[in-house]
């Protein structure tokens, strides 16, 4: 066991196992949540709000402490976690495949495709993700789908700009001449033998945008934008918290600790991965 | 740097300009009808109608959007529903307030990130290099308005040392200032860094102390310089996220700038406001990066387009 450790160590892979540790158990946490942690997050108990966490002579059932309604804010986290994890993830996702392909198709093709696709980017890029975040959802209004589509939409020019230099490199080695020479039809030679040679990398890219993503999303929700209350989110439990701050600081304080987690989470492990697997996707 | 250069430079900004026109005009139009969007709830039909009638909303997409444009090149960006007057009115009166919090976060973060990522290179593994990235990684992680709360938290309510809100005086501009730049400052210092540990590798430094130069000279004349080129590159890059940024940290000191505006333009659904508000940051993001890339051709003689 130490053996492994240190060997662990001297692989210089701690940052790895460590990240994917941290990311693994703020996945399982939020994704078992409901039933490892029995409160239900919406129920109110006026007896008990404000009840103070566990940290400073708290009730035994309210770990982390109660909010102005007296619900479990440890039940809250996990439900909210959950929530923002999941539009983050679905929206990386979407940015991801859109940015791919568009960034695949301006490196193969070159020419004016390139040029109106690099141009998008531009202006993707020229405008501030949270300005035009708010300025979509309130022409199309808050709710889950809304918002997954619109940080998804908004954010796939970094992966277009990424997978467009990979592929003007991969076009011009003697591989790709071949499918030309094999007369392979135009989905093929980019889903079969350019895709696989730049996912990697796209999914490290994925991996290090997911905290731009987290915090948006909380963002949003902060300002009230985003899901909207009873369902708690990372974001508006902090901005339900803030009117309180004064008697129950514990409301903001720990749904911010669970982005941080998340945030630095991401960040290591996508740094390892790129590391281990030799990728400057930056 | 040729003129050919520059006049390309400049057509290309033009260029993502009109394409942030055209992206604002839309997104208008994304919910169907702009407006009942724009008016309350409690319009009547009749209400609705007429005011399409005088915003115009009634004719074709593109008469609309040429119309806009062409409105937008008079000078004419028209009128804040909520406010009844000319929106580069309102703009104009909350720029400063946005200029001061921008300049003062952007100076303490770049000097003190600039400091810690130099510190940092010349002795990488040793105790103040684990120190500098410490800083760095909790000022990417932490989120702008979670910091700027617990800020408020410390200082304002606790220890009772700093107002939690408000313009005008030095003690008012510390908090916001602090909470904007922990993001950018982390981000320098991580580039600045990354980039001079970089440039020591290479060979040119060899050759210089090799010709026996002193080290503070081989990294003030010889790695730096070549190191500072990409972070200046990203730099421009990671402005969008300070313009980003004083949005909520306005929003959370309640400081009278265009980030507060913007947000409440929103909630109000004054959406000529803030069409163009996202106008003007966008521009102001194009100009930035336009003249970090003329500087870039300026300072390297091998970029020559």
């Amino acid at each position: 066991m130490r053996g492994a450790l240190t060997l662990m160590l001297r692989r210089r892979e701690m940052d790895l196992w460590l990240s994917g540790g941290l990311l693994g158990l703020i996945a399982l946490v939020t994704l078992v949540g409901p039933w490892l942690w029995p409160l239900d997050p919406l129920e109110a108990d006026l007896l008990s709000s404000f009840s103070p966490p566990l940290s400073s002579s708290g009730d035994a059932w309210h770990p982390l402490g109660t909010d102005q309604l007296g619900r479990d804010l440890l039940a809250r986290l996990l439900e909210g976690g959950r929530l923002s994890v999941a539009i983050v993830l679905c929206a990386g996702v979407i940015s991801l495949v859109i940015g791919t392909t568009v960034g695949m198709l301006a490196g193969y093709f070159g020419g004016w495709v390139d040029a109106l696709i690099m141009r998008l980017v531009d202006i993707q890029l020229a405008i501030p993700f949270i300005l035009l975040i708010l300025l979509l959802v309130s022409v199309i209004g808050p709710g889950i789908g809304n918002l997954v589509a619109v940080l998804g939409l908004t954010g796939w020019a970094i992966y277009a700009r990424v997978a467009r230099a990979r592929t003007l490199e991969l076009r011009e080695l003697e591989y790709m001449e071949a499918t030309k020479a094999l007369g392979l039809p135009l989905y093929r030679t980019l889903l079969r033998h350019l895709l696989p040679n730049l996912f990697g990398a796209q999914l490290v890219l994925l991996t290090l945008d997911l905290p731009r993503l987290v915090v948006l999303e909380a963002s949003v929700g902060f300002l009230g934008m985003g899901i909207q209350p009873p369902a708690p989110t990372l974001g508006n439990l902090i901005g339900e918290g803030r009117s309180y701050l004064l008697v129950a600081d514990w409301l903001v304080i720990w749904p911010g600790v669970l982005i941080a987690a998340l945030v630095v989470g991401c960040n290591f492990f996508g740094d390892a991965l790129a590391r281990r697997y030799r990728i400057r996707p930056r | 740097m040729s003129a050919r250069y520059v006049v390309h430079r400049l057509l290309q900004s033009l260029l993502v300009m009109l394409g942030v026109t055209v992206v604002v005009f839309y997104a208008l139009h994304l919910g169907g009808d702009p407006a009942a969007l724009m008016l309350p709830p409690e319009a009547s039909f009749e209400e609705i109608a007429a005011f399409r009638h005088a915003m115009g909303f009634d004719r074709p997409l593109w008469v609309q959007y040429i119309d806009y444009l062409s409105r937008l090149m008079q000078g004419d960006f028209g009128v804040s529903l909520r406010f009844q007057r000319p929106v580069l009115e309102l703009i104009v009166e909350r720029l400063p307030a946005t200029l001061l919090l921008a300049l003062a976060a952007l100076s303490w973060s770049t000097l003190l990130g600039f400091f810690l990522g130099v510190v940092a290179a010349l002795r990488p593994g040793s105790a103040i290099d684990f120190f500098a990235r410490c800083i760095a990684l909790m000022g990417q992680a932490l989120p702008v308005f979670w910091l700027g709360l617990v800020l408020i938290l410390l200082f304002s309510l606790h220890w009772r040392l700093l107002p939690t809100g408000g313009y005008g005086e030095l003690r008012h501009l510390i908090l916001p200032a602090v909470a904007l730049g922990a993001y950018y400052m982390s981000a320098v210092t991580r580039l600045v860094r990354d980039s001079l540990i970089d440039a020591l590798g290479q060979d040119y430094v060899r050759t210089a102390r090799a010709k026996g130069l002193s080290e503070w000279r081989v990294i003030r004349r010889h790695a730096l310089r070549n190191a500072l080129i990409p972070v200046v590159t990203v730099q421009a890059m990671e402005f969008a996220a300070l313009l980003g940024g004083a949005l909520i940290t306005e929003v959370i000191f309640s400081w009278p700038g265009i980030g507060r505006l913007a947000v409440q333009a929103i909630q109000n659904r004054d959406l000529p406001l803030v069409q163009v508000i996202v106008l003007f940051a966008a521009a102001v993001f194009v100009l930035v990066n336009l003249l970090v890339d003329l500087l870039y051709a300026l300072l390297n003689p091998r970029i020559r387009l």
